[in-house]
């Protein structure tokens, strides 16, 4: 079959999930159970199918990097100017989508089979497949997107279904708002993303997947203004990324929804909290990769975070007693050595983690549900009420023990080698960070100033945050694999070992687990245990499980331990699309022992795990007590306090800023806007009342004060001096007046002669002017400027020049004007002017009514003159009055010159 | 008569016909009213016959009949890419908001048709004109069936609201016309004649420091009918004393005036002006009011103020959006003006559902409806999803092209707009994306999850089929231009990209004070950094501009 069929299947892939979703959601609730269910299976074991097709086929392509690429349409376009970006909805399978696809169809497909029986006396049965087809759909969109935006549909899309799937049982408000909390920490992520993307698409211009693995120089320019590793376009779009990885993976920040997110029914936990969506931010990391290894830095940032949350989340499960939220804190945990994996440069390894962790997490995930659907325990199951879950549940037992071993890292279970790529990644980073490294040592060692832009006590911190960082993240790791072991086989034992504690009369006290009535719990329930007698569960339960159970054994051998040099089949199907560092396992010297220290710490970890577990609670006893704990582990089991944090810093931050905003609003904006202004023209309203307030001698007072004000006035002569300029001659002109009396000074000579008449018309020559003014008229009409001239020289504007207008090379000397030997030098500061048909750069004598063609203007040598007149009024009072206008002589006589516009 | 005074005379016919219909006829009168509009909706389909790729008015009367001949106002209407979809938004929310007014109003029905029929015509009028007096007519002409529909048929305090919401608009549309006689003076004093054709007044490059407080008086106008922070508060009392239809009308199409007008005449009549507001004034305020929105509207209490708050922080995208001027920015925020119209009017619309059964809006009234309304509580998730922005709603697509519009804080040429702050202007805007999540699902949460507290909540019917249709158009639009947004996008592209560049030949002009004479000579400005008219920056410029010389030398 031609390659055009399985781009086809492509689509399909994702449309056939995305039909059931909305057929379930338009007439499911109309339809029998059975047939919602059936829809919503097979079109995921389309999908299962097809994804297989193609991975078949992307296996037997003859290409070092088999692609196959299918352009649906495009979505939108983002112009700027000349360059038009299309955004196109375009899916992409190659060697790493096309494990993620298996992985989320074949999981999918199972947890969908399982929850036929599961979810059977939900009365939201078909809501519940039409939350799961959905999110099957965006998943998968997330995992077949060609480029970031169309990843980011999927991205958010999964968000969506996550809220609604853990707000499923939405009537019990707790949920509900655990929902929420999921969306709004991913939404916090999302911020990052996008403004990832904007990073991204301004650096390059593009937001496809493989376009940006072939930008390396534009994505290691510096950003904005900041130089340095720290301020490198590549570190900060990556980090960014990284954000909305740590609230999709639940990382360090945004850890504290995934616990919540227990709340879903337990299948849920088990395809979206465990196995598919929240190993997303992981394959986002690894899509992404050859940015991310762009930046050394930020991917220091990245392992650091990943392990210490592996470790934080780690000790929280030491102490829990619910089961998924001991599965839950593994899985936050679990993410962080993927994480780790990733920041040490084994993105590889991180993807190879993601898919055995699949297995025996969704393995594990659904033996809870197993368990609690035997036990009749709603929301979530208290270990200190189960035991002995052995002899009740064979099937589920032995696929839990098994995916316990798993992710333990007991040898020879798939667990073991994922685990142990990550270790090993993580300690041989050391050779990706060699060349970061040495180039800080030069500036932290040098004596004297460096290129460095910072402080070199910046420079240090990211030295020794790139020194340590291998050595510091293979240490957490190797103690959070230690305490995974301890808490997952705590957890087994309390689960399956000794004796069913429900089985016996009631107990006094009952944990915390949720009692709420709800439309799941009709069977209805102890309220002081479980039920006694647990029954086994039937085959569409077993059967997942064993198939999940025999994937957490097998899952591993396609990657075998470095240490034996045997054929690792992951990293060399992977190699194409993921990134790999320089150095890495092929690095020689002591780096040869590497592997088989970061092999022998993992058994060990395992080991000491396991055992100290056995030790503590392998013969069944040593269940928790509900008393209160004390002192640190009074912490741990309070999740080291960090959502109370949260909850009184940012949180209430936000809410206090909500408060504060909508009182501000109320009471300052509108009350300025609407209160204010209503309250002043109210007052306005209320004077003006007062006038009028029907008192005959007061008005006849303010009659009388205002024509003492106006006989006051008009004993006061006033002048209003106007001259009118017609050619040589200015007509002035005064205000009239009853008996006004004037006497006029025209040419400024300080002798004043009586006139009978207001006007007074005098005539100037060359020297009666007071001083030159030079007019520039600009091309835009009304743009009239008046330079005045004197000894220091004025710059004229240079709007009035051409835009190719330019100043000498020895400076910036504008063409100025002044004052010099009675005329008026105007000099070009060099540059060519033309005088008379001809080219010169000197500086030009002008007299008045000289013009000259100005760039786009034109300017005339004008000049000033001024007029005074002096009024004396009926009652003897006297006033001044002088005015200046400006005469335009006529052109001709002085020179022309015209400046500017030589091209 | 043209296609377009043909779309602007149909309401007002119909209104005419409507004052007719004896006042029982209730029936008659109501799909009368109805059908009017559905005709003008069907009749308005026609514009997407047009071949859009071609920029500049269609529809445009050769010779535009003249209304006062010495003043050179005439009848000029015309449609392109960016008024277009604007109509379309007008035409199809009319008939929707009459249609669920018909479910709930029952008093003085004739006369509320006949407002709605009014407010239609002066609605589609105020999009279409293309004379600056005629617009300006029509803009004060719409106050006025809004002002009664809420004054008349609104909620308990719909006085206050109506002559808070006539008082607010009027005050800045007032300096507006000021504004508007300069122009046409100024216009005269340099051409010679009146007009107010747009087309003419953008030919002339006003004086800087008159653009300035022109644009101030125009941009007042505009950002209290957008609204603008701190221009909103009247906002969200008319939105909460409105009845329902009006409330769709409001948000839906009379909010987008002002965004309207801010990209057809603020801008271009302004430039300079525009300019240099944009990053110190317009940009801020945006940001501002995209955050402080959302706040606000985080704590309300009445669900339809907490839709109207988050109105204005929608409306803080759009203007972000409109001033990155650039392509994906101005496309984007007249794409999320198209959403916004969308989702917010379903939102109303839902809201109004809600009331007509529990006479309260208050979200601490209700709580489990999604067991007692299942449907309800579905077709509620999808508009809020639409109005957070999840990508495959249409919401998404708007923000996104606005925020990477913003970002990118360059247009054509090198024109800066945002620069340098476009970065931390796409950071606090898209932390709204993020406090969007925070108030909707606040509001779902409320009304929906958790268990049934009230005892009236329980027993509340579904949405029926009446309310269904009205909801239907507007959640298929939701997804159509979620997945497939280039229907809108390819209309308006022609459109905007001419007027980007126009817009910036004229920043040239106006910022080197140069008249354009000709229409070749303008296409021949060098294209450059608009340097600031601050002389102490002088010698700077020319050190910029030497070096730009050396560059067009070397190519």
């Amino acid at each position: 079959m031609s390659n055009r069929f399985f781009e086809l299947a492509l689509l399909w892939i994702v449309l056939s999930p995305l039909l059931a979703a909305a057929v379930n959601g338009a007439f499911g609730r109309f339809a029998s159970k059975r047939l919602a269910g059936n829809v919503a299976v097979g079109a995921i074991a389309i999908s299962f199918a097809l994804s297989l097709a193609v991975f078949i086929r992307l296996m037997t392509m003859e290409s070092e990097d088999p692609r196959l690429e299918l352009e649906v349409y495009q979505w939108f376009n983002l112009g700027f100017g000349s360059t038009d970006i299309p955004i196109r909805i375009a899916f992409v399978a190659d060697s790493l989508s096309g494990v993620m696809l298996l992985v989320v169809t074949g999981i999918g497909l199972l947890i969908h089979v399982y929850s036929l029986e599961y979810m059977e006396g939900d009365d939201g049965y078909a809501r519940f497949f039409t939350y799961l087809n959905l999110f099957s759909a965006s998943m998968l969109v997330l995992v077949l997107g060609s480029s970031m935006p169309v990843m980011f549909v999927g991205w958010e899309g999964v968000g969506l279904c996550s809220y609604l799937l853990i707000g499923f049982w939405y009537q019990n408000g707790e949920y509900a708002a655990a929902g929420k909390k999921a969306f709004i920490y991913n939404r916090i992520g999302d911020f990052g993303v996008l403004l990832g993307m904007f990073i991204l698409f301004a650096a390059t211009n593009t937001l496809e997947f493989s376009e940006l693995a072939t930008r390396e120089e534009a994505l290691t320019q510096p950003f904005v203004f900041i130089r340095g590793e720290w301020g490198m376009t590549a570190t900060i779009a990556c980090l960014f990324i990284f954000l909305g990885c740590t609230g999709k993976s639940a990382q360090i920040p945004l850890y504290t929804w995934l616990p919540d997110a227990m709340a879903g029914p337990t299948p849920v936990s088990a395809l979206i909290h465990a196995a598919t969506m929240v190993t997303a931010g992981v394959y986002l990391c690894c899509r992404m990769s050859s940015v991310f290894v762009l930046s050394p830095t930020a991917m220091a940032i990245i392992a650091i975070t990943g392990a210490l949350t592996a470790l934080l989340a780690a000790s929280i499960a030491l102490v829990q007693n619910q089961m998924k939220k001991i599965l839950a804190y593994s899985t936050v945990s679990q993410l962080g050595f993927m994480f780790a994996a990733v920041g040490s440069g084994a993105f590889a390894a991180g993807i190879f983690h993601v898919y055995t962790h699949a297995f025996f997490k969704a393995c594990l995930f659904l033996g809870a549900g197993a368990v609690m659907h035997a036990v009749h325990a709603h929301g979530d199951a208290d270990v200190r009420k189960l035991g002995g879950m052995r002899k009740y549940l064979p099937v589920v037992h032995w696929t839990f023990l098994v995916s316990c071993l798993a992710i333990a890292g007991v040898p020879l279970f798939s667990g073991f080698f994922s685990k142990d790529e990550v270790l090993l990644g993580s300690l041989s980073s050391s050779s990706y960070y060699e060349k970061t490294l040495a180039d800080l040592a030069v500036i932290v060692n040098a004596e004297g100033p460096t290129s460095y832009p910072w402080p070199t006590f910046f420079a240090r911190i990211q030295y020794w945050m790139l020194a340590i960082t291998p050595y510091l993240v293979f240490a957490i790791l190797v103690l959070a694999a230690t305490m995974t072991a301890f808490y997952m086989f705590r957890l087994y034992f309390l689960t399956f070992a000794g004796k069913y504690r429900s089985a016996e009369p009631a107990r006094d006290s009952h944990g915390e687990e949720a009692h709420d009535d709800h439309a799941h719990d009709e069977h209805g329930h102890d309220e002081h245990g479980y039920d006694p007698h647990p029954h086994a569960p039937g085959p569409r339960i077993a059967i997942p499980l064993v198939v999940l159970g025999i994937g957490a054994v097998i899952a591993g051998y396609v990657g075998l331990p470095h240490a034996f040099h045997l054929p690792n089949l992951w990293a060399e199907w992977l190699h194409g699309p993921v990134a790999t560092v320089e150095g890495g396992h092929e690095a020689e010297g002591l780096a040869a022992f590497y592997p088989w220290i970061a092999m022998a710490a993992g058994i060990l970890a395992a080991a000491i795990g396991i055992g100290l577990a056995y030790s503590r609670y392998g013969s069944g006893g040593n269940v928790p007590s509900s008393a209160e704990p004390r002192g640190f582990h009074r912490v741990l089991m309070n999740k080291w306090y960090v959502d109370e944090l949260y909850d009184w810093t940012v949180v209430l931050a936000n809410r206090f800023a909500a408060v504060f905003a909508a009182n501000i609003d109320k009471y300052f904006v509108d009350g300025i806007l609407a209160r204010l202004t209503s309250a002043i023209v109210t007052a306005l309203g209320w004077l003006a009342t007062r006038v009028q307030n029907g008192l005959v001698y007061v008005y006849a007072t303010v009659m009388v004060v205002g024509l003492l004000a106006v006989g006051w006035w008009f004993t006061y002569p006033h002048a209003q001096l106007e001259g009118e300029v017609t050619g040589a001659t200015v007509e002035w002109r005064a205000a009239n007046g009853l008996g006004y009396r004037y006497a006029w000074d025209v040419d400024s000579d300080g002798t004043f002669e009586d006139c009978a008449t207001n006007t007074c018309s005098g005539e100037y020559e060359d020297e009666d002017f007071e001083r030159y003014v030079i007019r520039i008229t600009g091309i835009r009409p009304g743009d009239v400027t008046e330079l005045e001239v004197d000894d220091d020289p004025t710059t004229i504007d240079r709007r009035y020049l051409t835009t190719d207008w330019e100043p000498t090379e020895d400076g910036q000397r504008w063409p100025t004007v002044r004052f010099e030997e009675g005329k008026v030098l105007l000099d070009a500061g060099g540059a060519p002017m033309r005088v008379r048909g001809q080219a010169v750069t000197e500086p030009v004598q002008l007299g008045p009514g000289d013009s000259i063609q100005l760039g786009m203007g034109s300017a005339r040598i004008c000049v000033v003159v001024r007029g005074t007149v002096r009024i004396t009024s009926a009652f003897g009072n006297t006033v001044e009055d002088d005015a200046e206008v400006i005469i335009e002589p006529p052109e001709g006589g002085g020179q022309q010159a015209a400046l500017g516009g030589v091209r | 008569m043209s296609f377009l005074t043909a779309l602007v005379l149909i309401p007002i016919a119909g209104a005419v016909l409507t004052m007719f219909i004896p006042r029982q006829n209730v029936q008659s009168l109501r799909w009368f009213s109805l059908g009017v509009m559905v005709v003008e909706l069907l009749a308005s389909f026609v514009l997407l016959r047009e071949d859009w790729s071609v920029a500049g008015y269609h529809f445009y009367a050769a010779e535009p009949a003249p209304i006062v001949e010495g003043l050179g106002i005439h009848w000029r209407l015309g449609v392109d890419g960016i008024s277009l979809w604007l109509v379309l938004l007008t035409t199809l929310l009319t008939p929707i908001s009459l249609w669920v007014s018909w479910l709930s109003v029952k008093t003085k029905i004739k006369e509320f048709a006949v407002c709605f029929l009014l407010l239609e015509a002066a609605m589609i009028a105020t999009f279409v004109s293309l004379d600056l007096f005629v617009f300006y007519v029509f803009w004060e002409l719409m106050l006025v069936p809004m002002y009664l529909i809420i004054g008349i048929w609104g909620g308990k305090d719909r006085v206050y609201a109506a002559v808070k919401f006539f008082l607010f608009t009027l005050v800045g549309s007032l300096l507006m016309l000021i504004a508007i006689i300069y122009v046409a003076v100024t216009y005269k004093g340099l051409a010679g004649a009146y007009s107010f054709d747009i087309d003419d007044l953008n030919r002339v490059v006003l004086p800087d420091d008159a653009q300035f407080v022109l644009f101030a008086a125009f941009a007042l106008a505009f950002a209290i009918k957008v609204p603008m922070f701190p221009f909103h508060t009247w906002l969200p009392d008319a939105h909460v004393q409105a009845p329902t239809g009006g409330s769709v009308i409001l948000a839906a199409v009379l909010l987008k005036m002002g965004t309207y007008g801010f990209i057809r005449f603020a801008l271009p009549l302004f430039p300079l002006a525009a300019h240099h507001a944009g990053p110190f004034i317009i940009a801020p305020l945006a940001i501002i009011g995209i955050i402080y929105g959302a706040y606000c509207a985080w704590v309300q209490k009445d669900v339809k103020k907490l839709v109207a708050y988050s109105s204005v922080s929608h409306l803080g995208f759009v203007m972000l959006g409109i001033f990155a001027r650039n392509e994906a920015g101005m496309n984007g925020a007249i794409l999320q003006m198209v959403n916004h119209g969308i989702s917010t009017g379903a939102l109303f619309i839902l809201v109004g559902v809600i009331y007509d059964r529990r006479h309260t809006r208050e979200l601490g009234e209700f709580g489990g409806l999604a067991k007692s309304m299942p449907i309800y509580a579905t077709l509620f998730v999808i508009v809020a999803m639409s109005s957070v922005g999840l990508p495959g709603t249409n919401g998404f697509v708007g923000e996104f092209m606005i925020l990477a519009g913003t970002f990118g804080g360059i247009t054509e040429g090198g024109f800066p707009t945002f620069q340098p702050w476009s970065h931390l202007f796409t950071l606090f805007a898209a932390l709204g994306v993020i406090l969007a999540a925070v108030y909707m699902l606040h509001a779902v949460l409320k009304m929906f999850w958790g268990p049934i507290t009230k005892k009236e909540n329980e027993n509340l019917p579904d949405v029926t089929w009446k309310e269904g249709l009205a909801l239907a158009p507007l959640i298929a639009l939701v997804f159509w231009i979620g997945f497939y947004p280039r229907t809108l996008l390819e209309p308006m592209e022609a459109s905007v990209s001419t007027f980007i560049h126009d817009f910036q030949q004229k920043l040239i002009v106006s910022n080197d004070g140069r008249f354009p004479n000709d229409e070749p000579r303008l296409a021949d400005w060098p294209r450059r950094i608009a340097p600031g008219r601050d002389e102490a920056e002088q010698g700077e410029e020319g050190a910029e501009d030497a070096e730009l010389a050396a560059a067009e030398a070397a190519q």
